[in-house]
């Protein structure tokens, strides 16, 4: 241990190597169990996310500002006003506007509604810097059906999502806006094609297209309840940017960052794993095979002879149409295969060993075979199944990212490979997604790099020849 | 005593006897031609109970591989090896272990023969771990007992060492305590100081001759050293190309050897004054001794020599 960490490249990896297993714990004890069929294979969940935006950082050297995605929720003050046989509640969102374009979108969710008769009105209201306002959207919950009885509950399971943008009932009200403050007439249809975001968050700029309006907004929300019971549970109001986040996102809105971060338990999962498995069933089997020669011997000499020429990536891209992309079929397969070739150098060394005088002394002691094999061939012999299951480590690493990038990976998992095939599968290295490409490029580098910097330190650990002069 | 002596000792009992064995080893020599190297090539002796026999013979003459047949490690060609009247040449691994617990190794090399990995305690415990011999604190006092047997002492401060940590004469020290813990009745002692550094050499045979005498184990003593095999031994069997040229007890073998090759031994053995050594020298006889399959004749009680012709 001492050793390990006298040398730079020990100390820079096992820096890198205590990072890693801490964000892995993070991510474990941070993410939900069943994140990628449940969360990342969702595409609602990810709906109100921007589209292959850039990270967010890259407005500090763009000279144009794009705008943040900000999302506004109903977990903030809200104002209650009683009006006649009815309460009306009201969220005010603020929004500094200082971007140089419109929003990509904006979007409203609401989600968990319950009434006792008249169904609630939930009315959406953007007041302008300038003072003009505009009543974008009214949703009148959907009313009872016959034979429902009260309290009647809405958009529990599937929450009620509406893009505002698309939205012919909000272009008609823009349409109307537009055309009573700045006399411009223009149709719905029209409207859409060019973006209704870019009218509310813009004034004309007399040549038939928008100009951005700064400044501060207050998006209203208004929900009017007609009952005491009744209640809105959830409401969502979110101004699309094109910038997300600290690593963008994917085609389809997807946090890369959210991904990438757990793809570190994954990779270390498939990493040691396979190594420690493989490195396990190598050993056992070299030591076996060299101490107790004859059969046994041929027998497993032969074994990884075979599994060693068998060419692996046929194999996987057979089994992966028979039984399925499946992780665990992919580690599984790894280790298969991987086991051959520590059996074969372990044999060597245990021939040497067990021509040695110990091994003739510890059989006069009356050794059985399997302590001969464990308590006194296995010892000698570690130091260099260690550096051997490090080494593996990054290999195994790399295959799984290859195997994704090939398209046979395990897609209810994102795996660091997989996240750069998908970046790959959608042009992103012509079209210039740089934030969907390099993140996971780098990050199975600086993995499997951690891993060689370890061995590299556990070198002179190994072998006392490389050991430097105190 | 924890380990306690199945056979109580006697005076002229046999311990091992071999009869007319024969190890012969395939070498290979290019991709199909094999020719068979005759390590050992019918060698008969026995040794008695308490007693020390010496082997002697140069490099290659086949005394370590004959001390490695007399404990089993090798299984002979031909030939038959008893222990105590009982056949043991076809024994199966897992009912050697019985005969393991009563006969013990004491190897050349220290360095090699005991495991780096483990401390003092652990390997001088190993044996009685390995036979399921006492309690964790009967061991304890057993292993430090003999310890201090070997002169190991205070046992405490080398119980928890490394081999590394001792010189060459306190490893030997360990292996023969690894040899003593399971009070053996028979030891081979292969070459055990000849790894040694001279000054501890003395001390290590004094404390075998000791130990043997005390504890009256039978030793099967092979050197090539003729002054120690005198000092320690009993017997003295001259082994020449696999085969025994020369046996009988030591004063008489050594005093007054017959066989050319025994003479030719001794008189290779340095003389302290080198100003003696044309004289010693000048007795040698270098006429040649009959190296065909001569059968050992008895001259004199107890004296056998192969080939001779009155």
């Amino acid at each position: 241990m001492k050793e390990l960490l006298s040398s730079g490249s020990g100390k820079i990896g096992a820096a890198f190597f205590i990072a890693l297993v801490i964000i892995s714990i993070g991510v474990i004890v941070a993410y939900p169990a069943n994140f990628g069929l449940r969360y990342w294979s969702n595409p609602v969940l990810w709906a109100d996310n921007p589209q292959v935006a850039p990270p967010s950082w890259t407005n500090l050297f763009s000279s144009e500002k794009h705008l943040e995605t900000k999302v506004f929720e109903s977990t903030g003050q809200a104002e209650r006003l009683s009006e006649p046989g009815a309460t009306r509640i009201v969220y005010r969102f603020n929004l500094n506007y200082a971007a140089d374009e419109a929003p990509s979108f904006t979007s409203l969710t609401v989600q968990n509604v319950s009434y006792q008769d008249r169904p609630p009105i939930i009315a959406v209201t953007v007041q302008r810097p300038d003072g003009k306002s505009i009543g974008l959207y009214q949703l009148i919950v959907s009313g009872p059906r016959p034979g429902e009885q009260p309290p009647f509950r809405r958009y529990y399971d599937t929450p009620f999502r509406v893009q505002l943008s698309g939205e012919p009932n909000v272009a008609s009200a823009v349409s109307d806006f537009l055309e009573q403050q700045f006399s411009l007439p223009i149709s719905d249809q029209d409207l859409l094609v060019k973006g209704v975001d870019q009218a509310v968050f813009g004034v004309p700029d007399g040549d038939g297209g928008f100009k951005v309006l700064k400044g501060n907004y207050t998006i209203r929300v208004d929900t009017l309840l007609y009952n005491q019971s009744d209640s809105v549970g959830h409401l969502k109001y979110v101004v699309g940017g094109s910038v997300f986040g600290l690593l963008g996102t994917d085609t389809l809105g997807r946090d890369l960052s959210v991904g990438l971060l757990f793809g570190f338990p994954v990779a270390l999962f498939i990493g040691l794993v396979t190594s420690v498995v493989t490195t396990f069933i190598g050993t056992v089997t070299g030591i076996v095979s060299g101490y107790m020669g004859g059969k046994t011997d041929t027998v497993i000499q032969r074994a990884s002879d075979i599994l060693a020429n068998i060419p692996l990536l046929p194999i996987l891209i057979f089994l992966a149409f028979i039984v399925g992309q499946n992780l665990f079929l992919i580690i599984l397969i790894l280790i298969a295969f991987g086991w051959p070739g520590l059996t074969i150098l372990i044999r060597s060394m245990v021939l040497q060993i067990r021509s040695g005088n110990l091994v003739e002394a510890t059989m006069t002691l009356g050794a059985s075979k399997s302590r001969i094999m464990f308590r006194h061939i296995f010892p000698q012999t570690a130091p260099f199944v260690f550096a051997t299951m490090i080494f593996s480590t990054p290999a195994a690493i790399l295959a799984e990212a290859s195997l994704s990038f090939l398209g046979l990976g395990d897609p209810s998992l994102p795996t660091w490979g997989q996240i750069l095939e998908s970046g790959f599968q959608n042009g992103g290295v012509y079209v210039g997604y740089w934030w969907w490409i390099l993140p996971p490029g780098l990050l199975i580098v600086i993995t499997a790099m951690t891993f060689v910097l370890l061995a590299l330190a556990l070198e002179p650990v190994v072998n006392p020849r490389l050991r430097r002069v105190q | 005593m924890l380990v306690k002596r199945r056979v109580r000792e006697g005076e002229g009992e046999e311990m091992i006897r071999l009869e007319d064995v024969k190890m012969h080893f395939t070498v290979r020599k290019g991709l199909f031609k094999t020719t068979t190297m005759k390590a050992v090539d019918g060698v008969s002796l026995k040794i008695g109970k308490g007693e020390i026999l010496a082997l002697v013979g140069e490099s290659g003459s086949g005394k370590t591989t004959l001390g490695r047949l007399t404990l089993r490690l090798l299984q002979p060609t031909s030939g038959r090896i008893l222990f105590e009247n009982q056949d043991i040449t076809n024994l199966h691994e897992a009912k050697l272990k019985m005969f393991r617990g009563r006969v013990q190794a004491v190897f050349q090399d220290p360095y090699s023969s005991i495991d780096p990995f483990m401390n003092i305690y652990q390997i001088v415990e190993e044996p009685l771990v390995i036979h399921r011999i006492g309690d964790e604190k009967e061991r304890r006092e057993h292993v430090y007992k003999t310890l201090e047997d070997v002169r190991l002492t205070p046992p405490q401060d080398y119980a928890e060492k490394y081999p590394h940590m001792l010189s060459g004469g306190q490893r030997q020290r360990v292996g023969i305590a690894r040899a003593l813990v399971l009070n053996p009745e028979y030891i081979m002692a292969d070459e055990p100081v000849s790894m040694i550094d001279a000054s501890s050499r003395v001390e290590i045979l004094q404390l075998l001759k000791r130990l043997q005498e005390t504890h009256n184990i039978a030793f099967l003593y092979i050197t090539h050293d003729i002054a120690t095999a005198r000092y320690f031994s009993d017997r003295v069997s001259v082994m020449y190309r696999g085969r025994v040229v020369e046996s009988g007890p030591s004063e008489k073998v050594i005093e007054k050897p017959l066989h050319s090759y025994t003479k030719q031994l001794i008189a290779a053995v340095p003389e302290p004054d080198p100003s003696n050594r044309f004289r010693e020298r000048s007795v040698v006889e270098t006429g040649s001794f009959d190296e065909d399959d001569a059968d050992l004749v008895e001259v004199e009680p107890d004296h056998f020599v192969a080939g001779f012709k009155k």
